[in-house]
């Protein structure tokens, strides 16, 4: 009874936490996406600048750890003046980490597509943008949703990192009940079903959105 | 309408076309032939810069090609090119297909391009089709809309690359007979194909490529009863 009891009691602040999460990997999916798309176009592209930008990007960001990344952003840029809150900090590391996985994803997605079609698109004069947008890119969407939903997974994961630069998300709210209440069993159980409940949610929504495209197509 | 000047173009180590010169008039229906390798779709594909050639030069309409990358993108909306293998979008009905060039390169109003491709589309017979994804089609109905979705564009010049080649036999014919209508109407073409019989009824000139150059060109009955050359020869009857 006394362990039902104290989590009834450290719930609360779970929830709220766990709102931090979910905001944190909501944000961090997003501007990883569009970033992604953006490093993912460049390397593809036939201009050398863009290209080296690309490599360049998906080289750093990828190769270190975000852990690393994560310290960096919030204890070693202040020292350029540059400072950022914890939650800013979170969100910048995995967008960029997110970034440059995802750019990846789309890439391997977009070179997939049958370079006929390509020059199907630019046989009717359409110009290269024009052919992303309208015929090669809208096809990449159901090839995207599998390792999508990996990369989602991965990030709202990796959003527990952001525990060590202070930010109060899920991992963070556990510690800090675990050695106010000497209960560290109750605490860490609670953040990993939470954690669980959140990627299964993911799981099952993106298995519904892959159904949907089937489907359609 | 088209010409080619001293056109070259190498893939690497490989010489694919070797001082390529051709004219094409209005109107006119040019087949070519030759063996696999001899560089037809190569020069086909030049013709609307899917491939871009070292030397030589490519005047459409009395406009050079490729000076400028815009005019590329001009000129291609003035050639419709239809491809062996079809490249119809598989993310659209028959209809968005043949409307996505005038709707998105022309900026055609949607209701007006959807008028038009319905009749193009009843036109290569699949009045029926409208709203049919290209996995539901057979290969002879998609190259049939492949070819509705580039006359869309309203072009100068129809280009078509082996178009009945990755059909069933049983297939072709439904896919010439829309070509062959075509020529009636007095479109410019330049057809790149195996098929002799539609070179012989259609053709007002062949062409015959071997290793990157044409080596031998006439009106059909010439080439195909008395080839000069012996290369054309060998080749007419290997095939006929």
């Amino acid at each position: 009874m006394d362990t039902i009891d104290y989590l009834l009691r450290i719930m609360p602040l779970f929830l709220k936490a766990a709102v931090t999460t979910v905001e944190l990997a909501s944000l961090g999916i997003t501007f990883g996406t569009f970033i992604g798309l953006f490093i993912a176009l460049a390397k593809i592209s036939n201009n050398p600048f863009l290209n080296y930008l690309g490599r360049f990007y998906t080289w750093i960001f990828r190769g270190i750890p975000l852990l690393v990344q994560l310290i960096f952003i919030y204890y070693a840029l202040a020292e350029f003046g540059i400072e950022f809150s914890a939650f800013q900090s979170a969100v910048i590391g995995i967008s960029l980490c997110g970034g440059a996985y995802i750019a990846e994803i789309i890439r391997a997605a977009i070179l997939s597509i049958d370079k006929g079609q390509m020059e199907a698109a630019l046989s009717l004069g359409m110009t290269y943008g024009q052919a992303m947008r309208r015929v090669i890119i809208p096809q990449t969407y159901r090839r995207l949703i599998p390792p999508m939903g990996n990369e989602f997974i991965t990030l709202t994961k990796d959003t527990s990192l952001a525990s060590v630069i202070t930010m109060v998300e899920i991992l963070r709210q556990a510690q800090l009940n675990a050695a106010s209440d000497f209960r560290p069993l109750e605490n860490y159980a609670a953040a990993a079903l939470l954690y669980l409940a959140l990627t299964t949610i993911f799981t099952i929504v993106f298995n519904k959105v892959e159904n949907k495209l089937a489907l359609s197509e | 309408m088209i010409s080619v000047r001293n056109l070259s173009k190498r893939f690497g180590s490989l010489q694919v076309l070797r001082d390529v010169s051709l004219e094409v008039a209005p109107g006119e229906v040019v087949v070519i032939i030759g063996p696999s390798g001899s560089g037809k779709s190569t020069l086909l594909r030049c013709l609307n810069y899917l491939e871009k050639p070292e030397a030589g030069e490519i005047m459409i309409n009395g406009e050079r090609l490729g000076a400028d990358p815009h005019d590329v993108i001009r000129l291609r909306s003035q050639i419709g090119m239809v491809f062996q293998r079809f490249n119809l979008f598989p993310h659209m009905t028959a209809l968005e297909n043949v409307i996505e060039g005038p709707v998105t390169v022309k900026k055609v109003p949607k209701e007006e391009a959807v008028d038009k491709g319905k009749v193009l589309l009843e036109k290569v017979g699949l009045g029926d089709k409208f709203s049919s994804r290209p996995s539901q089609l057979s290969g002879g109905q998609q190259q049939r809309v492949a070819i509705a979705r580039a006359l869309a564009m309203e072009p100068l010049i129809m280009l078509f690359d082996e178009p009945t080649s990755a059909l069933d036999p049983e297939l072709v014919g439904e896919v010439l007979a829309v070509m062959k209508d075509l020529a009636k109407e007095g479109m410019t073409m330049v057809v790149v194909t195996h098929e002799m019989g539609f070179a012989r009824e259609v053709a007002d000139r062949v062409l015959f490529m071997d290793e990157g150059r044409i080596i031998e060109e006439g009106k059909p009955e010439e080439i195909f009863t008395n080839p000069k050359n012996e290369r054309t020869r060998a080749f007419l009857s290997k095939i006929l």
